[in-house]
C-alpha cells in the first residue's frame, strides 16, 4: 500500500491533471467506471472551490497537493491546500432541487454532488492547511472506514 | 479530450455543440455562448453533447443561467448526453427542466 502524490499550482489549468491523477487511481482500484466518474467529480468539485474561492477570490496563492492511496478495501484522496480555512460540509445539502432553474439560486450543486459520488468524505483544518479527504470503498461488501484524524 | 465548442442559431434554435471535458476552467466560453443565443431571441437552446465525456457543476450553473437568461418560456434540450452526465443532470433535479433526448428530433425541437 503505497501513497502516490501531484502537487498543481492554484490555477483552474490545474484541473484536469487532477482528475487524470484520480482516474489513474480508480482505474488501479479497479472502481467500475460510474464509481470512478463520480469520484473523478467529487475531487474536481472540490478543488475547483478551493483554486477559486480559497485561493483566487481570497487574493492568496499556493499548490494544492493530492494524494492517492489504494487501500485493500477503499480508494483515498487527500486534498492539502493553504487557501482560506473552509469546510465544504457547514453548508447543508441544497433544498432547491426539485425548483425549476429559473428559480434556483447559482451554486451549492458541486459539493453536493461530491458528497452523492463518495462513500465517504471528511475535512479538517490543520497547521494552517485545509485537509479533504474522499474515499470509495472497491467492493460493496465493505465497511466504510473511519478517517483517522491528523 | 480538449473541451470544444460550436454554436449556430437558426429560426430561434439556437445549437450547441459541446466536446470533450466541460469543467470550471472552460464553463465561461459555454456561459458566452448562451448569452449570444439569449441575444439572438432564441426560443429553444439545444445542447449537442454526444462527445462530451464529462461536465462538472460548472456546466449545470451555465444551464441555470441559460434559463434566467433566455426567459422561463425558453426549452433547452439535452441530446445524446452519456450515461454519467444524465446522472449529473438528474441527481440535481435539472431534469425536471431540461428535455433529455437521445437523438436530434427536428420535429419536436423546430416546432416547439
Amino acid at each position: 500500500m503505497s501513497t502516490e502524490t501531484l502537487s498543481v499550482p492554484d490555477s483552474l489549468d490545474s484541473l484536469k491533471p487532477v482528475r487524470d491523477f484520480v482516474k489513474h487511481a480508480a482505474e488501479a482500484a479497479g472502481l467500475e467506471k460510474k464509481s470512478a466518474y463520480r469520484l473523478v467529480l467529487a475531487v474536481d468539485e472540490v478543488v475547483a472551490n478551493i483554486i477559486l474561492h480559497g485561493y483566487q477570490e481570497a487574493g492568496l496563492s499556493g499548490e494544492i497537493t493530492v494524494e492517492r492511496t489504494v487501500h485493500p478495501d477503499h480508494l483515498r484522496i487527500d486534498l492539502y491546500d493553504s487557501a482560506a480555512p473552509y469546510n465544504p460540509h457547514e453548508r447543508d445539502d441544497p433544498d432547491h432541487l426539485d425548483r425549476p432553474l429559473e428559480d434556483r439560486p447559482i451554486g451549492g450543486l458541486g459539493v453536493y454532488l461530491a458528497r452523492q459520488g463518495t462513500d465517504r468524505m471528511h475535512y479538517e483544518y490543520v497547521d494552517g492547511r485545509n485537509h479533504n479527504t474522499f474515499i470509495v470503498l472497491r467492493t460493496e461488501a465493505a465497511g466504510v472506514p473511519a478517517v483517522s484524524e491528523g | 479530450m480538449a473541451f470544444n465548442l460550436t454554436s449556430e442559431n437558426n429560426n430561434g434554435v439556437a445549437k450547441i455543440t459541446l466536446s470533450g471535458e466541460l469543467d470550471a476552467s472552460v464553463a465561461g466560453q459555454f456561459k458566452t455562448a448562451v448569452e449570444q443565443a439569449a441575444a439572438s431571441q432564441a426560443k429553444s437552446l439545444v445542447l449537442i453533447v454526444n462527445d462530451l465525456a464529462y461536465m462538472s457543476s460548472a456546466g449545470l450553473r451555465a444551464l441555470v443561467f441559460a434559463k434566467q437568461k433566455m426567459g422561463a418560456g425558453t426549452t433547452i434540450y439535452v441530446v445524446g448526453a452519456q450515461e454519467t452526465v444524465i446522472e449529473t443532470i438528474e441527481m440535481t433535479g435539472f431534469s425536471h427542466s431540461v428535455v433529455l433526448l437521445e437523438s436530434y428530433d427536428a420535429a419536436q425541437i423546430e416546432v416547439a
